[in-house]
């Protein structure tokens, strides 16, 4: 309590000379008991208490004033400042050279104790802030704790983060209209500028000894209204400005402190420092994505052109084979050929379709058209497209009852219709495809089963994949490898969910399951 | 009618689909003349009215659409409408503007000339003798407006009768819930398709097999109906 009493200089020398005064008091009502020598002693005592306690300049004017009074109330004769005695002038002399001496010494020892004092809390604060800071994430999070924390420090009321986008624009944390103009046009300065405005002359605070000191300009120089104390601070790395830290005045309206400044200026290089691992972190994501993207992006170019490109490409020997005149064939031949090339080209356009129904859902462009319909004349209308043999294998199981879906019927149809095709390419031509639909309380559950080999767990995942083809799939027709991607995003687009099932003793379920809710399903 | 007698106009603005069906519909005798653009198309239809107009919808200039309207103006011939995938909407209001049907590009010779046909009898039989449509077990005599099942006289509403009466003249073919509304309910129609679909589920449950998986009287998503009776 004494020590933040005693802080500044001039309580120090008040309480000197209470302290000198009042010893005097006192050793006056004993002024016959001890020799003249032994009240010397005593006043340093005084002396060294008044040094400990308020510093070298105190213990001074401590000294002074003891020689004055030991002189005048306690070397004959009293109550003059005439010394008769010759040796006395001696001790007198020595006296005021013990005296300085000590309080020297004393008041040292006092000041380097405060500067540690003060410079452990620094460390202290700056350890916890930068503690905090390794722990938060946002910027948002870091502003709040860097503004709260510079408050309870400096005891200002207003504090501002300003942050500085690549463009070299300023965004205000917090978010606050009613800022003045001044300080923002003040902080933008700051930002283009890298320097500081309101820190005191650098060449005064050598003895501050901080690294990463800001070049500071008076407010004089960059605006008329020049009696301000508040501060900017640059937030500068070594590549650039991260931002500006804004510290307004005090409420008492006196300048900062230095102790108070240097804290400022370790927050400032603190928080710069976080934000730039935050932008470097935020650059290295987005360069990741990009570079995701566009693996992606190549991935799915080669599958295109391999995909279309492979029956354009036997379509092409096919009919160039049957242009050559070096050979005659004969009309069943040419027939044949034929015949293949065309189910080339079908395929062709079933994968140029399926790549436009896809880029349409992945691109949002076709969202669902929503009309009530019957899950069995979806059916239907699937197994009057299926080819005559296509048909015998199908066979379902769908309750009369069944309630209509809200649905867009065109997509779950295509979506119906790709999980038949891959269940009858998937499996032998002499085992049964069966559609199945039922519901609970809350969901649709419409499925597609085959009595294939079944899909492994470990390629579940991966079948929904664009491309993807399954391990089995080596002696299976050949598909698009675009039906199932296209299947799952219609059903996220109605809010479904998708998922495969085994079958007993073998065969695969796709299994879809439609919400009634939220979604006009009843 | 022999082919050397019918006449079709081609209307498509791609080069290579005006080749490929001027050669398919020649070597099986038809006429054919091609029109690059609608404004073509309407002349040449105006200089001489065909048989039956094979319309692509994207063209340019006057589009698809707008011909198909303005012949429908005065032109009772077949329309058959050239589309690609995913235009449905277009199809719908191509289909609900008076074209009889369509087809959607690629297409196969063989389906080509199926639809042609069932197009150009469809007229023939509009002024020829009775008819009785047949499929499953069910036969549709429209002159005598009696439906059998089995043998069996199955009792229909007016509307019932009206829906699937339309759609065995329009067999085969894909009929718009507007058309079947206007032809069935005329200035009465109701604003929406509910009671179609009221109506055509009381249907399916006197006609089909299996009323819940329907297999003559289909619904196409998003277009409209059916009888299919291959």
């Amino acid at each position: 309590m004494w020590g933040a009493f005693l802080r500044w200089d001039k309580y120090g020398y008040f309480f000197a000379i209470i302290c000198v005064l009042a010893a005097t008091g006192v050793f006056l009502l004993g002024r016959d008991i001890f020799a003249k020598g032994q009240w010397a002693l005593l006043y340093l005592l005084i002396i060294v208490l008044v040094a400990a306690l308020a510093g070298f300049r105190a213990s001074l004017v401590a000294s002074l004033l003891s020689f004055l009074t030991w002189n005048y109330f306690f070397l004959p004769p009293y109550n003059t400042l005439i010394v008769h005695d010759v040796k006395d002038w001696l001790s007198l002399a020595v006296f005021l050279a013990v005296g300085i001496a000590m309080g020297l010494q004393t008041g040292r020892m006092h000041d380097r104790e405060k500067m540690a004092i003060a410079r452990e809390r620094e460390t202290i604060l700056l350890n916890r802030l930068s503690a905090h800071l390794v722990s938060v994430a946002s910027t948002h999070a870091m502003s709040e704790m860097l503004i709260e924390e510079i408050q309870q420090v400096t005891g200002t009321d207003k504090s501002i983060l300003f942050l500085a986008d690549d463009s070299g624009k300023l965004l205000i944390l917090p978010a606050d209209e009613n800022i003045d103009r001044s300080i923002i046009s003040l902080a933008e300065w700051v930002n283009r500028q890298n320097k500081a405005i309101g820190l005191p002359d650098i060449s005064s605070l050598t003895q501050l000894g901080v690294k990463g000191w800001p070049i500071s300009v008076p407010h004089s120089s960059v605006m008329t209204d020049a009696v301000r104390t508040d501060i900017f601070l640059p937030l500068q790395t070594t590549t650039r400005v991260e931002g500006v830290l804004y510290i307004g005045p005090l409420p008492s309206g006196k300048p900062y402190t230095l102790y108070h400044i240097r804290l400022l200026v370790s927050i400032a290089n603190l928080a710069a420092t976080f934000l730039e691992r935050q932008r470097l972190e935020m650059a290295a994501a987005k360069i990741e994505a990009l570079r995701d993207a566009e693996n992606m992006k190549s991935t799915l170019v080669s599958s295109v052109s391999h995909e279309l490109k492979t029956p354009l490409a036997a379509v092409t020997a096919t009919v160039t084979s049957l242009l050559e005149d070096d050979i005659i064939l004969d009309a069943d031949t040419i027939r044949g050929e034929l015949s293949a090339a065309k189910e080339d080209l079908d395929r062709l356009n079933d994968q140029i379709g399926a790549l436009i129904d896809l880029s349409r859902l992945k691109a949002d462009a076709w969202s669902p058209q929503r009309e009530w319909c019957e899950f069995g004349e979806l059916v239907g209308t699937l197994i009057a497209k299926l080819s005559i043999n296509e048909r015998k294998r199908i066979t379902y199981t769908i309750p009369p009852d069944l309630p209509p879906l809200f649905v867009d019927s065109q997509q779950l149809l295509q979506a119906l219709q790709h999980l038949v095709e891959n269940a009858l390419a998937y499996s032998p031509v002499d085992t049964i495809v069966t559609i199945g639909a039922i519901t609970n309380q809350k969901e649709f559950r419409l499925w597609v089963e085959d009595q294939g080999e079944g899909i492994p767990i470990a390629e579940r995942e991966h079948v929904f994949e664009q491309f993807y083809r399954g391990a089995s799939s080596a002696h299976a027709p050949s598909g698009t490898g675009l039906g199932l991607t296209i299947t799952s995003e219609i059903i996220r687009y109605h809010g479904g969910r998708m998922w495969i099932e085994d079958v007993q003793p073998h065969g695969a379920r796709f299994v879809i399951a439609l919400p009634f809710s939220g979604e006009g399903n009843s | 009618m022999k082919n050397s007698s019918v006449s079709i106009i081609v209307v498509d603005d791609s080069v290579q689909i005006r080749r490929a069906l001027r050669s398919v519909l020649t070597a099986r005798g038809y006429v054919v003349h091609l029109a690059e653009t609608g404004e073509q198309a309407l002349d040449l239809a105006a200089e001489q009215p065909p048989d039956l107009v094979i319309l692509d919808l994207s063209l340019p200039g006057i589009g698809g659409l707008d011909v198909c309207r303005e012949l429908r103006e005065w032109y009772h011939g077949p329309i058959l409408i050239l589309s690609v995938r995913g235009r449905d909407i277009d199809k719908v209001a191509a289909l609900d503007l008076g074209a009889d049907d369509y087809l959607t590009k690629p297409f196969s010779t063989s389906e080509l000339l199926a639809r042609i046909r069932a197009l150009l009898r469809r007229v023939n039989n509009r002024s020829t003798a009775p008819k009785v449509i047949h499929f499953g077990d069910v036969d549709i005599d429209l002159t005598r407006r009696i439906v059998t099942r089995a043998g069996e006289y199955i009792t229909l509403t007016p509307l019932e009768y009206g829906i699937l009466a339309y759609l065995a003249r329009n067999a085969n073919c894909v009929v718009t819930s507007n058309q079947l509304i206007d032809e069935v309910w005329g200035d009465d129609a109701p604003g929406d398709t509910q009671a179609l679909r009221v109506h055509i589920s009381h249907l399916r449950k006197k006609i089909e097999k299996d009323p819940t998986v329907p297999q003559y009287l289909l619904t196409e998503p998003g277009v409209g109906f059916r009888l299919s009776i291959e």
